[in-house]
C-alpha cells in the first residue's frame, strides 16, 4: 500500500456543542494535544469551535480542505446518527470524497456519560486518536445508484391496501393488489356500521372496492398469495401463486346461477364468522370484487366423489373448468406495501367466558355479521336459536387484550366497537345493555361524544373485568340465563348479572402467519407478531428494509380512519420514490472475496436482509450490494474471513483500537498526556 | 440510604418469588374480586386491599378481615391479567399481621393459624383433638356445640385419631422449619 509513501493530511475538528461537550471536556486542551501528539499520524491542523455543525463551523472545515489540501477529516462531536451526513456533505462541498470524513462521538460516548472532567478529557483524546488512526484507511466511495421500477406490489386487499393501491394508481403508476381471499374488502366488508358516525360500512367501502376492481392501473390478483420475493428497493421480483378458481374468468359473467344450483352447503367460517352457510362454489358476499366465484375444492362434491358438476351443467357461458391449475406469476415492482391486517383473538382460549360451550356467548365478529342486514339473520339480533330476541345483553370488554395471560397490549378499537354494539342492540331490540369495562378509551375525533351519547341512551356501564360467564344458577331469577360474575369496582360489590346474550369484544391479533410474512419480505416483527416500523413516532410507515412499507393493522391494532391514513401515507412515500426514478444507496456494504469463500453458506442464513445469494455453479456466495445494509453480521460470521465490510475493514478496526489505546503516540508523550 | 420503607415495600418483601413491587402494577380491574368465592364475606375485596396497600393505608389493611377469609383457591392468581400472585399476598399479610401482633378483633383466623403452626413445629403432624381445643373456647355456645357434634361423628367413623402421630427425627425437622420461618415468639 502506498499509505506509507505518501502521508495523508488530516484535519481534526473538536466541537464544544455549547456546553454539552465543553462543560465536561477541556476542548482547547484536547485540540492542542491532537495537533502536537498526532503529528506523526498526519494531523496537520487541529481546531475547536463552539458549534461545528453550524454553517460557520462547516465553512471552517471547507476552508482548510481547500487551503491546506486536507485529504482526511476527523470531527469530534456528537453521534454519527445525528450529524455524520452534515459533515460528509461539508467535505463533499469542498471537493473531498464524503467517505473520507470520520465523525467520532465525544458527546454521547464521553461528556454525557461522565462527570470526572480530567478523565473525560483524557478519554476524548483517546477517542480522537482512534479516529485519526482509522481515517487513514478510509477509501473514497461512491454511492450506488439503482433505478426504481414504477410498479408497486400491495399485499392485502383490506381497506388499508385498497386505499394505498388507489392512491398510487390514481397518480398514474401500475399497482399489483394481491389478496388471499376470493374478494377484496377485508374485515371492513364484514361490518355493519362504523363508529362513531354509524354510517353503513358496505356503503362507504364498496365504491372503493369497485374503483380498485375497475382501475386501469390496478392488476387485481385475488385468491392469490405471494410465495417468494427477491431483489431490492427499486427492483423486487415477486413470485405470486394465483390459486385455481376452477373457472375461466374471461367467460364468467358473475350471474350467480352456479352457486344457486350447487347442492353442497358449507359453513362459512371466514366471511360469516361461522354464523351462516355458503355453497361449495361461492362468492363471499354479493358485492364481492371481482364478481367471479371460486370452487372450494376441499368441500366440492366433484373433487370428493368425482360426480355432481351441477355448476358446469347450469353455467350459461360454460366457464367452469374443473381441471384448472394454479398459476405462478412473477411480477417486477419497485416498492412493496404490506397491509395484511389482523386475526380475531380466539375467545375459546379464555375458558371461563364459555365461548363454544355456552351457545349464547358471541364473539364481536359474530355480532357484526348478526347485526348486518345482509348477514345470516337478516340484521335481527337474536339468540343462537335464531328467533328469540334477548331482553338483557352483556358486552364484555378487553377479551384477550390488556391481559398478560393472552395479549398485553390494548387492542384500541374494542371500546368503541363495544359502544357501537350497545347502541345497535338497544336500537334493534330495546334490550337492557350492560357494558363491562376496565377503562373506557375513546381518544379520537367524535369518539368521546359517542360515549356520552351512549350514557344518555341509558346503557349500563359497570367498571370491572368480567371474572366468569356461566350457566350455573344460584337464584330463581337467574334460571335459564347466563350469569356474568364481576366486581363493580366503583362500589366494591361483587355482582352476578343475569343476561340472555353475552358479546365478547375480542381483541385484535397479528395474522397467524405474520412471522412467516416478515421472513418472506426480510423485515422484522415484534414478539407479539406485529411488523416493526422504522421509527415508532417519526416513521411508522417504512420498515428497516428499504422499499418495503406497512399500512393498517399489520403494524398494530388500529381503527378504520387510522388504517386509511396509513395506507395513503404509504402510497405517498412510494410515489415519492417512484418520482425520483433512481435511488442512491449508502456504499457501506459487505463484499465477499470469491477466492477465499469456501461455500459453507453460513452467511446465507445469517443475513437479516436476504442480501446474500449463493452461486451453485461456482459454489461461492455473493452479496447483493443493493440489498446489503452494511450491518456486518456476515463479516463477523464468516469462518474463512472472506467477507469484508466497506468502512469496517480489519485494518480500519484494528488501527482504531491501536489509536484508542494510544499505541500510535510516542511512549513518553502518551504518559505525559 | 433511607431507613424508612413504605408499607407496600414491606409487604412486597414478604412475597416469595417476586421481584420489586408487583402490587404497583395492579390496574384495578377487579378480576380477583369478581372471581373470589368468599369475597362476599370480606370487608374489603382483594382489589381494594391492593389499592389500600398502594395508598399506604397500613391501619386499614391490618384491620381488614380479607386475608383471613382467603380460601387459597388460587383462582384470582390464575386469572389476574397482570400476573400478580394475589394468594401469595394474602399469605404475606397473614404473616405480617401475626408478626406485628396486629389483627382485627374477634377473628378465628389468627388464633387458629398460630395454634396450627405451633402444633406442627412441636409434633411434626397435625393432631385435631388438641388443635380444636386450642381455639374452640373462643367460639360462642352454638358454634361450640356444632363443632363437638362434627367431631363426634368423625370420631365414630374413625376419621379422627385418638393418639397424636409423631414423626421420626423431630429435631431435624425443627431445625429445617427454623431455617424457613423465623420462629420469633412461637417457641
Amino acid at each position: 500500500m502506498d499509505k506509507k509513501d505518501e502521508k495523508e493530511k488530516i484535519g481534526v475538528y473538536v466541537c464544544h456543542c455549547g456546553t454539552n461537550i465543553a462543560g465536561v471536556i477541556n476542548v482547547e486542551e484536547v485540540s492542542t494535544w491532537a495537533a502536537e501528539n498526532l503529528k506523526d499520524q498526519g494531523v496537520v491542523i487541529s481546531r475547536e469551535y463552539k458549534f461545528m455543525c453550524s454553517s460557520l463551523g462547516q465553512e471552517l472545515i471547507q476552508k482548510d480542505i481547500k487551503e491546506l489540501g486536507l485529504t482526511r477529516v476527523v470531527v469530534a462531536a456528537c453521534s454519527p446518527h445525528l450529524h455524520e451526513k452534515t459533515f460528509r456533505n461539508a467535505c463533499k462541498g469542498a471537493g473531498l470524497n464524503p467517505y473520507l470524513c470520520e465523525l467520532v462521538s465525544i458527546r454521547e460516548q464521553d461528556s454525557w456519560v461522565h462527570t470526572d472532567k480530567v478523565a473525560a478529557t483524557e478519554k476524548a483524546k483517546a477517542i480522537i486518536s482512534g479516529g485519526v488512526s482509522r481515517v487513514v484507511y478510509h477509501e473514497a466511495l461512491e454511492p450506488l445508484h439503482v433505478p426504481i421500477h414504477p410498479a408497486t406490489l400491495v399485499v392485502g386487499g383490506g381497506i388499508a391496501g385498497i386505499q394505498a393501491a388507489l392512491e398510487i394508481a390514481d397518480a398514474g403508476f401500475p399497482v399489483y393488489l394481491v389478496e388471499r381471499e376470493p374478494s377484496i374488502g377485508g374485515h371492513m366488508a364484514q361490518f355493519d356500521k362504523t363508529f362513531p358516525t354509524l354510517d353503513c360500512s358496505a356503503c362507504i367501502l364498496t365504491p372503493k372496492m369497485v374503483d380498485a376492481g375497475n382501475h386501469p392501473n390496478i392488476t387485481l390478483l385475488t385468491y392469490s398469495e405471494v410465495e417468494k420475493v427477491d431483489g431490492y428497493v427499486g427492483s423486487f421480483v415477486a413470485t405470486i401463486r394465483k390459486r385455481a378458481r376452477s373457472l375461466r374468468e374471461a367467460d364468467c359473467t358473475g350471474c350467480g346461477i352456479c352457486w344457486e344450483k350447487c347442492p353442497k352447503k358449507v359453513v362459512d367460517d371466514v366471511f360469516e364468522a361461522g354464523m351462516g352457510n355458503r355453497k361449495a362454489i361461492y362468492v363471499p358476499f354479493p358485492q364481492a370484487v371481482p364478481k367471479y366465484p371460486v370452487i372450494d375444492r376441499v368441500n366440492c362434491t366433484y373433487y370428493i366423489k368425482g360426480t355432481c358438476k351441477a355448476c358446469e351443467k347450469f353455467c350459461p357461458t360454460n366457464c367452469i373448468d374443473f381441471a384448472q391449475q394454479d398459476e405462478i406469476l412473477t411480477v417486477e415492482v419497485g416498492n412493496v406495501i404490506l397491509a395484511t391486517g389482523w386475526d380475531l383473538f380466539d375467545t375459546r382460549r379464555i375458558t371461563q367466558y364459555g365461548y363454544g360451550r355456552l351457545p349464547n356467548v358471541f364473539t364481536s365478529l359474530e355480532f357484526e355479521r348478526m347485526s348486518n342486514s345482509a348477514g345470516p339473520t337478516g340484521g335481527n339480533v337474536v339468540l343462537r336459536d335464531g328467533k328469540t330476541e334477548p331482553k338483557v345483553v352483556g358486552i364484555v370488554h378487553c377479551v384477550g387484550s390488556r391481559d398478560k395471560n393472552y395479549n398485553e397490549y390494548c387492542s384500541s378499537i374494542c371500546c368503541m366497537q363495544s359502544l357501537k354494539f350497545a347502541h345497535l342492540v338497544k336500537e334493534k331490540t330495546g334490550a337492557e345493555v350492560y357494558n363491562f369495562y376496565i377503562d373506557i378509551r375513546t381518544p379520537a375525533k367524535g369518539y368521546e361524544e359517542f360515549y356520552h351519547r351512549l350514557l344518555e341512551e341509558g346503557t349500563h356501564f359497570i367498571r370491572g373485568k368480567v371474572a366468569e360467564i356461566s350457566d350455573a344458577t344460584r337464584l330463581p331469577s337467574e334460571e335459564g340465563k347466563l350469569v356474568i360474575q364481576v366486581e363493580d369496582t366503583l362500589t366494591g360489590n361483587q355482582l352476578r348479572v343475569p343476561v340472555d346474550m353475552a358479546i365478547l369484544s375480542a381483541g385484535l391479533e397479528p395474522r397467524h402467519d405474520s412471522k412467516a410474512l416478515a421472513k418472506l419480505f426480510g423485515i422484522s416483527c415484534s414478539a407479539d407478531g406485529w411488523l416493526i416500523e422504522r421509527h415508532p413516532k417519526l416513521d411508522p410507515i417504512a420498515t428497516m428494509t428499504d422499499g418495503i412499507y406497512i399500512a393498517g393493522c399489520v403494524q398494530g391494532p388500529k381503527d378504520i380512519p387510522a388504517s386509511v391514513a396509513q395506507g395513503a401515507a404509504a402510497a405517498a412515500r412510494v410515489m415519492g420514490k417512484i418520482q425520483q426514478k433512481e435511488i442512491a444507496l449508502e456504499p457501506v456494504r459487505a463484499t465477499i472475496h470469491e477466492e477465499q469463500c469456501s461455500g459453507c453458506r453460513i452467511c446465507n442464513n445469517l443475513c437479516p436482509f436476504n442480501a446474500i445469494l449463493f452461486h451453485e455453479d461456482r459454489m461461492v456466495s455473493e452479496v447483493n450490494p443493493a440489498l446489503c445494509q452494511g450491518c456486518g453480521t456476515c463479516v463477523a460470521g464468516c469462518p474463512a474471513g472472506a467477507i469484508t465490510g466497506t468502512g469496517f475493514s480489519n485494518e480500519q478496526i484494528l488501527s482504531q483500537i491501536n489509536g484508542l489505546l494510544l499505541l500510535n503516540v510516542p511512549k513518553k508523550q502518551a504518559v505525559a498526556a | 440510604m433511607t431507613d424508612t420503607i413504605t408499607f407496600g415495600q414491606e409487604i412486597s418483601n414478604l412475597l416469595h418469588a417476586a421481584e420489586g413491587e408487583p402490587l404497583k402494577t395492579c390496574i384495578q380491574c377487579g378480576t380477583c374480586s369478581g372471581t373470589c368465592p368468599v369475597a362476599g364475606y370480606m370487608d374489603n375485596s382483594p382489589r381494594q386491599i391492593i389499592a389500600l396497600i398502594n395508598l399506604g393505608k397500613k391501619e386499614q389493611v391490618l384491620e381488614s378481615n380479607t386475608f383471613w377469609y382467603c380460601a387459597s383457591c388460587y383462582h384470582c392468581t390464575v386469572r389476574c391479567p397482570q400476573e400478580i400472585n394475589i394468594t401469595e399476598l394474602m399469605y404475606a399479610l397473614k404473616r405480617y399481621s401475626i408478626w406485628k401482633n396486629r389483627y382485627k378483633e374477634g377473628l378465628i383466623g389468627p388464633t387458629f393459624s398460630e395454634a396450627f403452626v405451633k402444633m406442627i413445629v412441636r409434633g411434626g403432624r397435625s393432631f385435631e383433638p388438641v388443635l380444636a381445643t386450642s381455639y374452640i373456647f373462643s367460639f360462642n355456645t352454638r358454634e361450640f356445640v356444632q363443632e363437638i357434634q362434627g367431631a363426634t361423628e368423625l370420631l365414630l367413623k374413625g376419621r379422627l385419631p385418638l393418639l397424636p402421630a409423631r414423626i421420626k427425627r423431630l429435631e431435624n425437622f425443627r431445625r429445617m422449619i427454623g431455617r424457613i420461618i423465623p420462629m420469633g415468639g412461637l417457641e
